[in-house]
């Protein structure tokens, strides 16, 4: 049985060439937790062991005794999420206004969507504090939940144009047919179908979201209690004491969550970044 | 979201839908539509406009105007009147060398990158539609991994890997004490490194949907014609999915063109003596902490302008090939 | 109902966006504050340090002692790294909102600050405050900018040559009395034993590299009608460029590894017995007592050319100011003056070697801990201070003298090159602060 069309030792070869790139992409997130486990004595060994024979908590309790750690764990979850929310909300409507639908200027917003991915964020940064500061959000997670939302908008929408348009336009006229309204076939038959779209492209506005630090950095000055994940981890990020086991650990907890929120949407995902071709 | 089929007629615009199947042609069908919608969307698009005007155009026009003003940290502070200095800004940025030099670099190291993700990435693709399940999945999550790892701890493991003193991959290539940070090329090459391992799951993952979801009718049908491996993806595979590498291509250039947290934990900041300097830090650097706004301000606006053109020969290419946005 | 139905999503779309622009033009923040409460809470920032846990004990017995006196009032200490502080303090001068009322700063920052219009001039409460009398000169000196007094001095951070004393007896090297037997010494220990720099230096270690410039006769800049003009591509300035980047290379410090390290990362080289000198301040003295080198090394004076000469230092240390913003001026007043009085600097030389800025209490820490003795000797020698002037904050943030020590070190400038290319960049800053 020639299932893939390949003759048997070019598929076993495939295999492990699959496999060993496996290990090595693997290998940094490996490293990661491992210094995170090993005692400090370890890490600063000048000949490091891949494993440990003695691992130890201490550096993930330096991570979690910060100050009001857990509270940075939340508003980190609770920007995320936001963005996360609205810009799936927001995105889905902008989307099918642009698809399924002929106006002016429409080729016009298409383009300026693109455009403005291009946006270079750090030099945003400036004219973005500004605006904060005289709508008085400096210091609250509203300066950090607005601006994600603006920047992982175009690409949402640049992504699910394709999603929204895979639907047949056979299916609308059907439900008009039957008598759905324009509301009812939008959030009854046109959501659901887009939905694997939208987990895809709310990947890309939770991780860089979640991911952010520069932002955190400029915008919550001095409130500690609405500071996020990436300030408390920040702490441990300094080139000059090299306290790699805390940073490590701290890192590790920063990923943790985007894993698991990878793994959960994983197939949808794969499905959902499919569907862009489909049309 | 209920909502009853009549009485939307209420709505503004809903009178006029059609409610019997127009059978024409699809492009009559939808000019019918423009009548149809109205308002309606505009009335989607709302919130997203509202949203990217204020959160996104407006600061590009302020960008746009910091760069013609003198605006350093007294301005800011209320300390001295702003004024306007015209092409001031622009004419100080490209009478200094360093400026170019900067820009050649993030040319040359974006292009290196979007290359070698690109190469990576759908190598990587193809080997996953050759292998089995399990090996796909173990190659899979890997890239997921990689592609969920934060940029700002993605380039302190790598540094840590690469460590001269504590690291792994010096042990295991037999290299000493060698400091990769401390060469121009070697820290380009390890920020490099880490730029293609977060950025090729996207594409890896995106490409392969695209050839999972060609109808395999087709390649075995090419197969059974006796067409060769590199000539079915050549004639077959990569025509199909031309689509999808357009986009990952464009948004390879647009993410590796504005990279700034690798080079900035990597080389922290900018390099020994600002030799592995890019735009977007060399933008940062000189506003936050030289505090010259204005000057970081034009290089925003230089950076902008140069995406915006490789925007415009990308749809040009799409336009000439007589697809549709 | 019908038509909310259809209107809800894009609406409640818009409440998330809900934000009103406002104004059309880069504005400037009114940095001034009306009010003076007497009640709130006071929000401080301090730098971190290497080691900051006795640091932490001794402020917190400090506020302690202020919310004794002043029980409305808490306070909120956040300690912030030093590497990050220029944009911080930047962002709270941008945001008097946000800003803390109080932060600690390092006196090569005063000056600007000032011009920024950050800081409150609170001579008067200064001068009204007893203890202040016996502030010494230098330190005074510090945080006044034309007449005004713009903080407190916390403690007066001077630098001093760190050495092993196991290895020098060991290879029988005398302690060097002079710059070039500092060198030569250095090179010594390097080849007798390669798994040591002989003196650690870095790249990006200014204030250690600073010395070398003085002793040789050189200048940063020098002041002419109150205009300053980079000196430091003169022949004396480049002969101590020339010194001190002859340290770096595979006969002492290797520039792969060296020509990146900052100050910090010496005195851990050191530290922790990788360095069998290095220049370290006196509030280097606590990380270095916790590391692997206890009990085996001494400080002395750095050399200067001349044997037995001492190389001028740099007279460093930092400040706590209040805040112009500050909602609460008076609270804040007295908070500094707890944070900085004589009882609680002397607690903080105790925990961590920082030397106080009262002469009084300075002598008397001195005589309980012998290990100051170099850093006072040092001062008493005549320590120089970084040109007094707001284009300093801005030379010394954009990393000018780092670049230029890195591009000599790593081969890509001659020192006349980089040092041109430095006084040029040095006057451009100088004339734009004016």
């Amino acid at each position: 049985m020639n299932l893939l069309g390949i003759r048997r030792p070019w598929r076993l070869l495939a295999e492990a060439s699959a496999l060993v790139i496996a290990v090595i992409v693997a290998f940094p997130l490996y490293w990661m937790v491992l210094s995170a486990v090993k005692p400090s004595g370890e890490i600063q060994s000048t000949s490091p062991r891949p494993w440990t024979l003695s691992p130890s908590l201490d550096s993930f309790r330096r991570v979690f005794e910060q100050h009001e750690f857990g509270r940075y764990f939340l508003n980190s979850l609770l920007v995320a999420v936001t963005v996360v929310l609205a810009s799936a909300l927001i995105a889905f409507l902008a989307a099918t206004a642009v698809t399924r639908f002929r106006f002016r200027f429409r080729t016009t917003l298409l383009i300026m969507f693109l455009v403005a991915q291009m946006v270079p964020v750090e030099a945003l940064t400036i004219p973005l504090f500004f605006l904060m500061r005289d709508a008085g959000l400096l210091n609250t997670l509203g300066s950090l939940i607005l601006p994600h939302l603006a920047f992982s908008l175009p690409f949402a929408i640049w992504m699910l144009r394709g999603f929204v348009k895979a639907v047949p336009e056979a299916l609308e006229e059907a439900a008009y047919i039957d008598g759905a309204s324009r509301t009812r076939f939008l959030w009854q038959i046109l959501f659901p179908l887009v939905f694997p779209g939208l987990v895809a492209t709310s990947v890309f506005s939770f991780i860089s979201t979640w991911n952010d630090f520069l932002f955190a950095k400029s915008f919550i000055i001095s409130d500690t209690s609405q500071s996020t994940l990436p300030m408390a981890l920040l702490v441990f990020f300094k080139p000059d004491e090299n306290d790699w086991g805390g940073i490590m650990a701290a890192s590790t907890v920063m990923t943790v969550p985007v894993l698991v929120f990878f793994v959960l949407v994983q197939r949808r995902l794969v499905s959902g970044l499919g569907g862009a071709v489909k049309d | 979201m209920t909502n009853d089929t009549v009485s939307a007629d209420t709505a503004p615009g809903s009178a006029l839908r059609p409610r019997t199947p127009v059978r024409a042609p699809a492009r009559e069908r939808r000019t019918r539509r423009v009548g149809a919608g109205g308002w309606t969307p505009w009335l989607y698009l709302a919130p997203a406009l509202v949203v990217l005007g204020g959160l996104l155009v407006y600061p590009i026009y302020q960008l746009g105007l910091i760069s013609f003003l003198e605006y350093t940290q007294a301005q800011v502070s209320g300390g001295q009147p702003t004024t306007f200095k015209g092409l001031g800004n622009y004419a100080t940025l490209f009478g200094d060398g360093e400026f170019w030099q900067v820009l050649l670099a993030t040319v040359l190291f974006a292009a290196a990158c979007v290359v070698t993700t690109l190469a990576a990435g759908c190598a990587l693709a193809v080997l996953l539609t050759r292998v089995r399940a399990l090996p796909r999945l173990a190659l899979m999550l890997a890239a997921l991994g990689a592609w969920a790892t934060p940029a700002i701890t993605g380039s302190t493991v790598w540094v840590f890997l690469f460590d001269p003193d504590h690291g792994p991959v010096n042990r295991l290539l037999g290299l000493g004490d060698f400091s990769w940070t401390y060469g121009r090329y070697s820290a380009f090459t390890l920020v490099l490194l880490e730029v293609v391992w977060c950025s090729f799951p996207f594409v890896m993952v995106t490409v392969y949907a695209g050839i999972r979801a060609i109808p395999s009718e087709v390649l075995e049908a090419a197969s059974l014609d006796g067409a060769s491996q590199w000539r079915t993806w050549r004639s077959v595979t990569a025509p199909m999915l031309r689509p999808i590498l357009a986009v990952v291509t464009i948004q390879s250039v647009i993410w590796d063109f504005k990279v700034f947290t690798q080079i900035y934990v990597m080389t922290n900041g900018g390099g020994i003596a600002g030799q592995n300097l890019v735009l977007n830090v060399y933008a940062y650097q000189k506003a936050f902490a030289s505090s010259q706004y204005s000057l970081g301000s034009a290089i925003g606006v230089v950076m902008l302008l140069i995406l915006l053109a490789v925007t415009l020969v990308y749809l040009r290419i799409v336009r000439r090939r007589g697809e549709e946005l | 109902m019908k038509l909310s139905a259809r209107l809800i999503a894009p609406l409640a779309a818009l409440v998330l966006a809900g934000l009103t622009v406002t104004g059309c033009a880069p504005q400037t923040s009114d940095t001034g504050a009306t009010k003076d409460e007497k009640s709130g809470t006071l929000r401080v920032w301090l730098f971190q340090e290497v080691g900051n846990k006795p640091k932490e004990r001794v402020v917190d017995a400090a506020v302690a002692a202020f919310r004794e006196k002043h029980t409305d009032a808490k306070v909120e200490i956040e300690y912030i790294p030093v590497e990050t502080r220029a944009q911080r303090v930047k962002a709270a001068f941008n945001d008097p909102k946000s800003a803390p009322d109080l932060i600690e700063y390092g006196n090569t920052d005063t000056a600007g600050y000032v011009k920024d219009g950050g800081l409150a001039d609170i001579k008067a409460e200064f001068d009204a405050w007893g203890e202040a009398e016996d502030t010494d000169p230098t330190a005074r000196q510090s945080v006044t900018v034309g007449g005004g007094i713009y903080g407190a001095p916390l403690f007066v951070g001077v630098r001093a040559l760190y050495y092993r004393t196991d290895v020098l007896k060991e290879l029988g090297l005398p302690v060097p009395t002079s710059q070039a037997a500092l060198i030569s010494t250095a090179k010594k220990i390097h080849r007798a034993k390669p798994g040591l720099y002989g003196l650690a230096v870095g790249g990006a270690y200014t204030y250690g590299a600073m010395p070398f410039l003085w002793a040789n006769g050189g200048e940063l800049a020098e002041e002419s009608g109150g205009t300053f003009k980079a000196a430091v591509n003169s022949p004396a300035a480049r002969k101590g460029i020339e010194a001190y980047t002859s340290l770096f290379g595979d006969d002492n410090c290797p520039a792969a590894k060296c020509a990146s390290m900052g100050g910090n990362a010496t005195v851990t080289a050191f530290a922790s017995g990788k360095a069998a000198m290095a220049i370290g301040g006196d509030f280097s003295h606590s990380a270095v007592e916790e590391g692997a080198v206890k009990g085996k090394y001494a400080v002395v004076p750095l050399p200067g050319v001349a044997a037995g000469s001492i190389a001028p230092a740099f007279a460093g240390g930092n400040n706590i100011g209040v805040l112009k913003s500050s909602s609460h001026r008076t609270l804040a007043v007295e908070l500094m003056k707890s944070l900085t009085g004589k009882k609680t600097q002397a607690e903080l030389f105790d925990a961590m070697g920082f030397l106080p800025t009262y002469t009084d209490v300075r002598a008397a820490s001195a005589e309980k801990q012998p290990f100051v003795a170099p850093f006072v000797k040092t001062l008493g020698a005549g320590a120089k201070f970084v040109p007094a002037s707001a284009g300093w904050a801005q030379i010394d943030a954009s990393l000018v003298l780092p670049t230029m020590f890195q591009e000599i070190v790593s081969g890509r400038k001659g020192v006349a090159a980089a040092s041109d290319d430095a006084a040029r960049k040095m006057d451009a800053a100088f004339s734009s602060a004016g």
